[in-house]
């Protein structure tokens, strides 16, 4: 069976305020597998999600990403994501004065327009986004409150997810999805990511430690140290990371 | 001196006490002029552009020429746009009250000024007796031709049951108009009224033209009175407005402005706490663009003990426009246990963009809570890509955050229907 890739990165170099971060990383994720790209501190792990979500500020110096066979690097990030890109931020933004509503309303719009569908009314959104709220333990009353202002860090993970579950997206990006999670929080999140997999949908998980691997299981685990993948394998290495740690992948300095 | 102090013929003239009062306002106005780059209440928005003489003041003459014996202007205009809501409506065309008929209730007095001033000896009380023309050169302009204008009055413990609303429209017909307008605005104890103003233009586009009001609003014992104002007058056009603003024990005034448009505009508004338990509470928003001047100034004074104040002030600031913000708290010796507020925050869409902000705080009491607060920014980058990196188009994204930058003040206004409707307006 001949796999599609979705996303292909080749020799990319990239960085951010004056700093080269990312140096000649190749990746390619073929459509319905779930990688996991695993790294120290520091290692430039939030600066590669970044960079294929389009972030400003993020200067791409050398190579290629392929995104569903376009050229990702000319593209928009909001282009990026009503192709189907999503990255489930570590550290999502608060916006003050911005209903969760609201913000969600235009998202999923601006996603349904560009796929020609038509663009959902007020009450129907609101029927839909309550039910989808539902299943991963989000009230009505977390609904009205702004974007992530004094949201707990369970609460907003949650809502990342709540918004993966809506978008839809064929390439979703968690950016150390467990951090500041506890382990229902940890559950609730991973069960949420996992029921959008599917046949045509790509995962990347990026993380620190192992600890998500055991609830969203990678097909592949690639190991990032200064700037690129300097060892990948299946999920054993996970595994085998957790118990040598990342000292023999990072260079003296 | 500029060319705003003419020889205009006034109805009225035969009444001594008036003419006095305009002979008052004209010496007063001479004595300061123009205020300059020199005049301390004026050094950030300048009123350049009104050294001129070809401003056409609103006489009864023109009344005619403009709006026929019938009071009705009669030069090209759109349908006649009312608000989304009920409301009894009053309208100033060129600054000309079309006469229509209203069902007031009980306890409630609309009449224009002049029949007031003829009519109703009780006006005497109040006309003037306000504002401080020595200090407001554009308030000794507007006395200098009283006139134009409205006497309102809510009778002891009435209350309105739907808002009042002045729509004062300009149209093209007169270029370089100069309107004055005065209205009285009194709640007798226990009265409570919701007063809307709204100040735009109407086939007049392109025209140049200056409205100069001076509001006098007095606020009985335990009286209430929530005062919106909407400012969108047209690009060229200078408006002017003072509203001056007495409040007795345990009275409430409440008030919201949303300023668009005009060249150069201020809305500046003096409270005067002067018993126990006032209260008073002024709330702004600009939103502007172009070459456009728009300035809030406020200055509220805490004369007796246990008053309350509170200033929430908002704007959006693009092309190459310029808001301002002068905003005064002074408590007097006596204002013990009073607690002012003020805070003023200004979104920057350009680099052309400017705000200047001159709060001030003047406390001469003891056991006081005072507290200001400016700042001013651009759009937050990480805010912006969190929302595009979830679809949303750069422009729609810039809007919702601007829009988010008004929720705050906007949510001051505690009618629903007067807080949709500037909403709407705001967008
Ligand atoms: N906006 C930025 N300005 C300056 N340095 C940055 C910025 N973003 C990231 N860096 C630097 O780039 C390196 C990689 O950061 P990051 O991608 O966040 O690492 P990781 O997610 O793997 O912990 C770090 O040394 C960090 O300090
Ligand atoms: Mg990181």
């Amino acid at each position: 069976m001949t796999k599609t890739p979705l996303l292909e990165i080749e020799d990319l170099y990239a960085r951010v305020a004056e700093r080269e971060i990312i140096k000649g990383l190749n990746l390619t994720i073929n459509e319905g597998e779930v990688h996991a790209v695993m790294g120290p501190n520091g290692a430039g792990k939030s600066t590669l999600s970044y960079v294929l979500c389009g972030k400003p500020g993020y200067e791409i110096t050398g190579g290629k990403i392929r995104f569903k066979g376009m050229d990702l690097l000319k593209m928009s990030p909001e282009e990026r994501a009503r192709e189907g890109m999503f990255l489930i931020m570590q550290y999502p933004v608060e916006i003050p004065g911005v209903p969760v509503t609201t913000f969600l309303k235009h998202s999923v719009n601006a996603v349904r327009k560009h796929r020609n569908l038509p663009e959902l009314d007020t009450m129907e959104f609101i029927k839909f986004v309550r039910e989808e709220g539902k299943k991963l333990g989000i009230s009505a009353d977390m609904l009205k409150r702004p974007v992530n202002v004094g949201f707990s860090g369970g609460e907003k993970k949650r809502l990342e997810t709540l918004q993966l579950a809506i978008l839809k997206p064929c390439f979703a990006i968690l950016d150390e999805a467990d951090s500041g999670l506890d382990i229902d929080a940890l559950k609730v999140v991973a069960d949420g990511v996992n029921a959008e997999r599917g046949e045509h949908n790509s995962l990347l998980v990026i993380t620190h430690y192992q600890r998500l691997l055991n609830y969203i299981v990678p097909d592949f685990v690639h190991i990032f140290a200064d700037g690129h993948i300097v060892k990948s394998g299946g999920k054993e290495l996970a595994q085998e990371l957790e118990e040598t740690g990342y000292a023999q992948f990072v260079k003296e300095k | 001196m500029g060319g705003l102090l003419q020889q205009a013929e006034l109805p009225g003239a035969n009444i001594p006490w008036l003419e006095a009062l305009r002979e008052k306002g004209r010496r007063a106005f001479a004595a300061q002029g123009m205020p300059t780059a020199k005049t301390e209440a004026w050094k950030y928005t300048r009123p350049r552009d009104l050294q001129t003489d070809d401003f056409v003041i609103r006489t009864t003459d023109n009344d005619k020429k403009c709006c026929g014996e019938a009071g009705h202007c009669s030069c090209e205009k759109q349908e006649e746009q009312s608000l989304p809501f009920e409301c009894y409506e009053i309208c100033f065309e060129n600054g000309c009250l079309q006469h229509n008929h209203l069902h007031l209730p009980r306890g409630v007095t609309v009449m224009p000024l002049m029949e007031a001033i003829t009519e109703n000896d009780e006006i005497k009380a109040y006309l003037g007796k306000s504002v401080d023309i020595e200090h407001y050169p554009f308030a000794a302009l507007n006395t200098a031709y009283l006139a134009g204008g409205l006497f309102i009055r809510i009778a002891g413990n009435t209350k309105l049951d739907k808002p009042l609303a002045v729509l004062n429209r300009t149209h093209s017909c007169h270029e370089n108009l100069f309107c004055n307008l005065r209205n009285i605005i009194v709640l007798e104890s226990g009265a409570e009224a919701e007063l809307i103003e709204s100040f735009t233009y109407d086939g007049a586009e392109k025209s140049r033209y200056f409205n100069n009001i001076v509001n006098e609003i007095y606020i009985g014992r335990k009286a209430s009175l929530r005062h919106c104002k909407f400012q969108n007058e047209a690009f060229k056009a200078v408006h002017v407005s003072l509203s001056q603003v007495k409040v007795r024990e345990g009275g409430n005034y409440e008030s919201f402005c949303l300023q668009r448009g005009a060249n150069l505009a201020r809305n500046e508004t003096k409270v005067l706490l002067t018993e126990e338990q006032a209260r008073a509470e002024v709330n702004a928003a600009y939103i502007m663009n172009g070459w456009a001047t728009i300035d809030t100034t406020t200055d509220i004074e805490h004369l007796s003990p246990q008053t309350y104040s509170d200033q929430l002030v908002r704007g959006i600031v693009g092309g190459n426009a310029k808001g301002v913000f002068q905003g005064k708290i002074h408590i007097a010796p006596e204002a013990v246990k009073t607690e002012g507020t003020q805070q003023h925050k200004a979104l920057l869409l350009t680099d052309t963009a400017e705000v200047d902000c001159k709060p001030e705080l003047e406390i001469f009491a003891d056991d006081v809570k005072c507290s200001h607060g400016a700042a001013s920014g651009e759009l937050d980058e990480e805010q912006l890509f969190y929302l595009r990196s979830r679809g949303i188009g750069e422009d729609e994204a810039r809007q919702i955050l601007i829009d988010a930058y008004l929720e705050d003040v906007f949510a001051r206004i505690r009618s629903e229907k007067i807080k949709d409707w500037l909403v709407s307006l705001s967008g």
